[in-house]
């Protein structure tokens, strides 16, 4: 009986102990939770859901580099500089030489203008990591920010031996060639940023443009800064349309002009996204699922363009470009027979539109038919030459 | 080769029918779009040596370059690992390590559908064993005498020789756990080999969704470059990826993702000490070599 006395006495003492161990695992579990909570939120693109779970985890458990190193990036993402240097400065504390956080550190002190600051620690980057391409760019474009020109050229020289085709390398390294005055080794540079970089890319030609000036050949000089400036009113364009989407949403002749100009920068995935909200916008407007079906044509997915034009030609019946869009996409998933009399329908509806009558001769070149497939090249010809001798 | 069948299959009365259905299945494995690749009982896949394309030039930047790529013939899991293979390894790591367990998968006391280790390791014996970190899954890899894939094998198992976005094809599907409330599994893990229709040309089931799949190789973003001809001017071979990072490659996605981030390209990565629940991994094995 005395033992059984001690026995609960033992374990009466015991008791808040048990209770700690179960706080400390309940705590584990919740820490557990807010980080599984943080990159479900990370995978979906909700930073700002992310920042909240991985601060919560971190109030439970501190001393986890790695998700100091999440939470960081998220911060990054969501463009709040400081608070992601004061992250990953907190996660490199408990792991100094952690290579991708001393990168994510450089690259925010490049983006809050510190270049100072970034190059020690992109230095340190490619002393850890000597591949690391990004470290060498980004500590390459901290260094002519600092007109360190010189010292950027093997540096980016690097960059791009590491990772071959990085049209902004080139443009920085062009950059930093002509301020030394290495004019030719600049203009090298640059054709490379235009033949690497996206369609419109404007500041390569404003380099060459200064670099062929700098070398007495005024007339090239003269046309890429042309080039330069017009791309510039289209870039000036592009945002005033989309800061205008952006403040009025349901401005349906901003979506308009916004997807217009996307498809004149042949700037089609961006398009056709822009088309899609113009749809939900006007669901019954006929140019803007052609619009879509064209942009999707010109991404190769026939089967979504085929689509597109369907509902177009079902809300404008009579408009002869419709069909003539709508036999294309047939024609490019195969389906000869749909686009033939697609194309028929078109130059039914007009037949003095050249490519219509080309587009249809193609079609029966396909087919064998090569007195129908004559007869509507020579139509296309005709029509192409009354065409022009009318703009003359 | 193709053993299974025959045990399955052999019957003294009906010779006939059965070397028909051999010679069939003989001729099916030669014939390229429609071919049948070995699997031993372990359910190991064997992929044959041969060059494949990796990466993509349409999709993310760490995609590209598009290139060619050599590997040796290798065998590939045809499932992840599971619950119920992951726990023998526990119990016998508990039992060497005198007790104090080791490689324990973590909790997920608020993931009823998934839940504690201990639990799920009962209840759902053929759920792909998650809340394992890299080295866990590498130390159950050699304890099965065996490694995890390197990110090449692990997509030429994914893509075949064609260049398919998902195991499966280039059409969006629903043969896949992921996000979409369209599968089956919302919210949750779906046990291994419940997508017949989303195994990959080669017959490796779940290599799109369900858990992402630790990978041998350290992450880069350029490493494409490296390993293919921009440098070398021929098909790099069995390549391995950097020799040192900060995160390990994973690789087709999860039940938490997007169906666009489990395409047989997309590369993700994570520091190798993290135990999620949308992480596992299957196992890969070098096939020996047979002398001349």
């Amino acid at each position: 009986m005395r033992n059984w006395i001690k026995i609960v006495i033992f374990l009466w003492i015991c008791l808040p102990f048990a209770g700690i161990a179960d706080e400390k695992s309940d705590d584990h579990s919740r820490y557990v939770q807010h980080v599984e909570q943080g990159f479900a939120a990370i995978f979906q693109g909700d930073n700002q859901t992310a920042i909240s779970e991985f601060e919560a985890a971190l109030v439970i458990e501190p001393d986890h580099y790695e998700i100091l190193h999440y939470l960081g990036m998220a911060y990054d993402q969501q463009q709040f500089w400081n608070k992601a240097a004061e992250s990953y400065q907190r996660s490199l504390a408990l792991m100094p030489d952690n290579v991708e956080a001393l990168y994510s550190l450089g690259v925010v002190y490049f983006k809050l203008d510190k270049w100072v600051d970034a190059v020690p620690v992109l230095e340190r980057v490619v002393a850890l990591s000597p591949h690391h391409a990004r470290g060498y760019e980004i500590l390459g474009k901290s260094l002519v920010k600092l007109r360190r020109y010189a010292e950027a050229v093997p540096i980016l020289t690097k960059a791009v031996t590491l990772k071959p085709r990085a049209a902004g390398t080139y443009q920085e390294l062009g950059t930093a060639y002509l301020n030394i005055k290495e004019y030719t080794k600049a203009i090298e540079n640059f054709k490379k940023a235009l033949a690497f970089g996206p369609g419109r890319y404007a500041e390569p030609h404003h380099g060459l443009g200064t670099a062929y000036l700098r070398l007495g050949e005024r007339e090239k000089s003269r046309t890429e800064m042309q080039i330069y400036q017009q791309l510039q009113k289209e870039f000036a364009e592009y945002e005033r349309l989309t800061r205008l989407t952006r403040a009025e949403p349901d401005n349906i002749e901003a979506w308009t002009g916004l997807a217009t100009l996307l498809m004149n920068q042949k700037n089609y995935p961006q398009a056709v996204q822009v088309f899609q909200k113009c749809i939900e916008l006007a669901p019954d407007n006929a140019n803007f699922h052609h619009g879509l079906s064209r942009a999707f044509m010109a991404l190769n997915y026939p089967k979504h363009a085929a689509e597109a034009a369907e509902k177009a030609v079902r809300l404008m019946p009579n408009a002869s470009i419709l069909y003539n869009t709508l036999g294309s996409t047939y024609a490019m998933q195969g389906k000869r027979r749909d686009a033939l009399a697609a194309f028929q329908k078109a130059i039914e509806l007009d037949s003095e539109q050249p490519y219509y009558h080309l587009n249809i001769s193609k079609l029966y070149q396909s087919f064998g038919n090569q007195k129908l497939a004559q007869e509507h090249y020579r139509a296309y010809e005709h029509l192409l030459s009354q065409q022009k001798s009318k703009q003359q | 080769m193709n053993t299974f069948y025959l045990s399955r299959n052999r019957n003294n009365s009906n010779y006939f029918l059965f070397m028909a259905r051999y010679l069939i299945l003989l001729l099916l494995s030669v014939c390229p779009g429609i071919a049948v690749f070995a699997q031993d009982a372990e359910n190991m896949i064997r992929i044959p040596a041969g060059t494949f394309t990796m990466g993509s030039d349409n999709r993310a930047a760490d995609e590209k370059p598009m290139h060619k790529v050599y590997l040796d013939t290798y065998y590939i899991s045809k499932y992840e690992v599971t619950n119920a293979e992951y726990y023998e390894f526990w119990k016998q790591q508990a039992v060497s390590a005198q007790g104090v367990p080791q490689h324990t998968p973590e909790n997920f006391t608020h993931l009823p559908q998934i839940g504690d280790w201990h639990e799920r390791a009962k209840r759902f014996p053929n759920h792909p064993v998650v809340g394992v970190s890299w080295h866990d899954a590498n130390a159950y890899a050699a304890w099965k005498g065996m490694r995890l894939p390197t990110e090449a094998e692990w997509e030429k198992a994914a893509r075949g020789y064609t260049d398919r976005v998902w195991p499966w094809g280039n059409a969006i599907e629903s043969y896949a756990n992921t996000a979409a409330s369209d599968d089956g599994y919302k919210g949750g893990l779906a046990p291994v080999g419940s997508f017949p229709k989303g195994k990959s040309y080669y017959g490796v089931m779940d290599m799109a969704g369900n858990v992402w799949e630790w990978t041998a190789d350290w992450y880069s973003d350029v490493y494409y470059w490296h390993s293919s001809q921009a440098f070398t001017k021929r098909p790099k071979k069995n390549p391995t990826g950097p020799t040192a990072g900060s995160w390990r490659v994973i690789r087709g996605g999860s039940w938490i993702d997007k169906i666009s981030r489990c395409s047989t390209t997309f590369r993700f990565y994570l520091y190798p000490n993290l135990k999620t629940s949308f992480v596992g991994f299957r196992l890969a094995k070098t096939a020996e070599k047979t002398s001349k």
